[in-house]
């Protein structure tokens, strides 16, 4: 008993560290710190500083309480052997109190997806340069600084976990909103999401706003225009054309009134594929039917005693003796 | 530091290769119980190899379930490969442990009688090859291919029960496993 015992112990600790210490399939993602407030990616005794370089691009004005938009670029990627990268964007690097919602700023969007300062990106074995794109509401008046920083493994795991961050944070000088400026209206959230073969009809809550005129492309590609239908006095709507495979279109509304013409930032939408779902519990108790069900039927199939049993010549003492 | 995919493969292929060995020593067995090639005086060394390669197999295959499960990508099943290979698994380990339990009830008369030898050899086949379908699913998903790519088979259908369905079924099978003791006892 105490023989059985210390086996398995040790059989458990010699698992533990290797299941228990990295996360080489990522962590999905999430609102986190820098560092993730000190894990294996932030320990100094453990981590190394990324070969990529990290850079952000933003306007260096927005308006108090309206969006703008904020790019992290990594170039010179390296990654794990499942292309996974975490990337975060953050308002400070002390490892507490880094989310850009600590200073204010509310995230609308990812060009992921989602809406937190996390995201998980899969990097393709040709692509050396990635962008991660977040649509943000300003906070109040004032000068903000906003970081980006990446985490990694490796191709073969067999080395640290990886940090990087940008070099130096942008400065975004948050001002007060003129009374007549063109713009969205102070609550609009665009649609961030949407399932492959859907054409989406899109509207706009504009306040000071005359005329619309929107752009889209596909990520990286040619701009291209599409109409805008005034719906009502500061309501409009337009269509965004389906897509055939997973991908991101960005688009953006210029806006004409007495104020000076406003561009609103490049929002993402992405298209993906219904998400294969299935009850879970429905298949757990299932696989566990099968297990009873196969066991249960092996050994009746075999307690079976047909009429006309063929014995042969065997006998337990020649079988054993290893005779036959 | 050893990744869980690492461990995967290494937990993978000791279970495969054990129910592999199984699988092959199965048929032999089969073989010489049935006097086939001469083989009958080989019965007991196929028999003990055959049961300890399977039993071996059932124990390594926690192992790479749990190593599958820490390095797939993402949360839960989320894809119909991932629920293929669970049946498959869970087919698999009953018919393996059904096979394991009644060569432990029955000895080695298990090989004695037409019947028996008939059963035994191809409960053992079928687990073996259950577990390496399941392998070969699991190279599909990692990879996007694996030899019986050939076979075209379903990897896209998933045969799920009602929940319903599946707890009846449940049910018949551990009040056959009840009854089927009590009538032995």
């Amino acid at each position: 008993m105490h023989r059985n015992f210390w086996v398995i112990l040790a059989t458990l600790l010699l698992f533990a560290p290797s299941l228990g210490s990295a996360n080489p399939s990522g962590v999905g993602e999430g609102a986190f710190d820098a560092q993730c407030g000190g894990a294996c990616h932030g320990d100094a005794d453990m981590n190394r500083s990324s070969p990529s370089i990290v850079t952000l691009q933003s306007e260096e004005v927005a308006y108090e309480g309206l969006l703008t938009s904020v790019t992290v670029s990594i170039e010179n990627i390296q990654t794990t052997q499942q292309g996974l990268l975490g990337v975060f964007l953050l308002s400070s690097l002390s490892g507490a109190g880094d989310l850009p919602s600590d200073d204010g700023w509310t995230i609308i969007s990812n060009s992921e997806g989602g809406t937190e300062n996390y995201v998980e990106i899969t990097v393709l074995p040709s692509q050396n340069q990635r962008n991660v794109t977040w649509t943000l509401r300003a906070p109040d008046i004032g000068q903000y600084e906003l970081h980006g920083a990446i985490h990694h493994g490796t191709q073969d795991g067999s080395e640290a976990p990886f940090f990087g961050q940008s070099s130096t944070p942008i400065v975004v000088d948050v001002v007060v909103v003129p009374e007549d400026l063109p713009r969205l209206t102070s609550d609009y959230a665009p649609t961030t999401q949407r399932l492959l073969g859907e054409t989406t009809t899109m509207q706009l809550d504009t306040t000071f706003v005359e005329s619309v005129e929107v752009e889209w492309r596909v990520a990286g590609g040619e701009v291209q225009t599409t109409e805008v239908i005034a719906l009502s006095d500061g309501r409009w709507s337009f269509d965004l054309p389906a897509s055939l495979q997973p991908s991101v279109v960005e688009w953006r509304a210029h806006l004409e009134g007495e104020g000076p013409s406003q561009t609103t930032p490049w929002f993402q939408l992405r298209s993906e594929a219904a998400p294969w779902t299935v009850d879970e519990t429905a298949a757990y108790v299932q696989s566990f039917a099968l297990i009873v069900v196969f066991m249960a039927g092996f050994m009746t199939l075999q307690k079976r005693q047909p009429n006309e049993i063929q014995k042969t010549a065997f006998s337990d003492e020649a079988f054993e003796g290893g005779d036959i | 530091m050893v990744t869980s995919n690492t461990l995967h493969v290494v937990s993978t292929e000791l279970t495969v290769g054990s129910f592999a060995m199984a699988g092959a020593a199965f048929l032999f067995a089969g073989l010489a119980s049935h006097h086939r090639f001469g083989m009958q005086r080989h019965l007991n060394l196929f028999d003990h190899v055959a049961h300890f390669a399977l039993a071996f197999g059932l124990l390594a295959m926690p192992m790479a379930i749990a190593t599958g499960i820490a390095s797939s990508p993402g949360d839960g099943i989320d894809h119909p490969l991932l629920i293929n290979k669970m049946f498959l698994s869970c087919a698999s380990l009953g018919l393996a442990l059904g096979v394991l339990n009644v060569r432990w009830r029955q000895g080695s008369k298990v090989w004695a009688e037409e019947w028996g030898r008939r059963w035994q050899m191809l409960g053992g086949m079928a687990a073996s090859g259950l577990i390496l379908t399941t392998a070969s699913l699991g190279g599909t998903f990692s990879r996007g291919e694996s030899l019986l790519d050939i076979l075209h088979l379903p990897y896209d259908f998933v045969p799920l029960m009602p929940l319903w369905l599946s707890g009846l079924v449940l049910l018949v099978g551990l009040a056959n496993m009840v009854t089927g003791r009590q009538a032995a006892s």
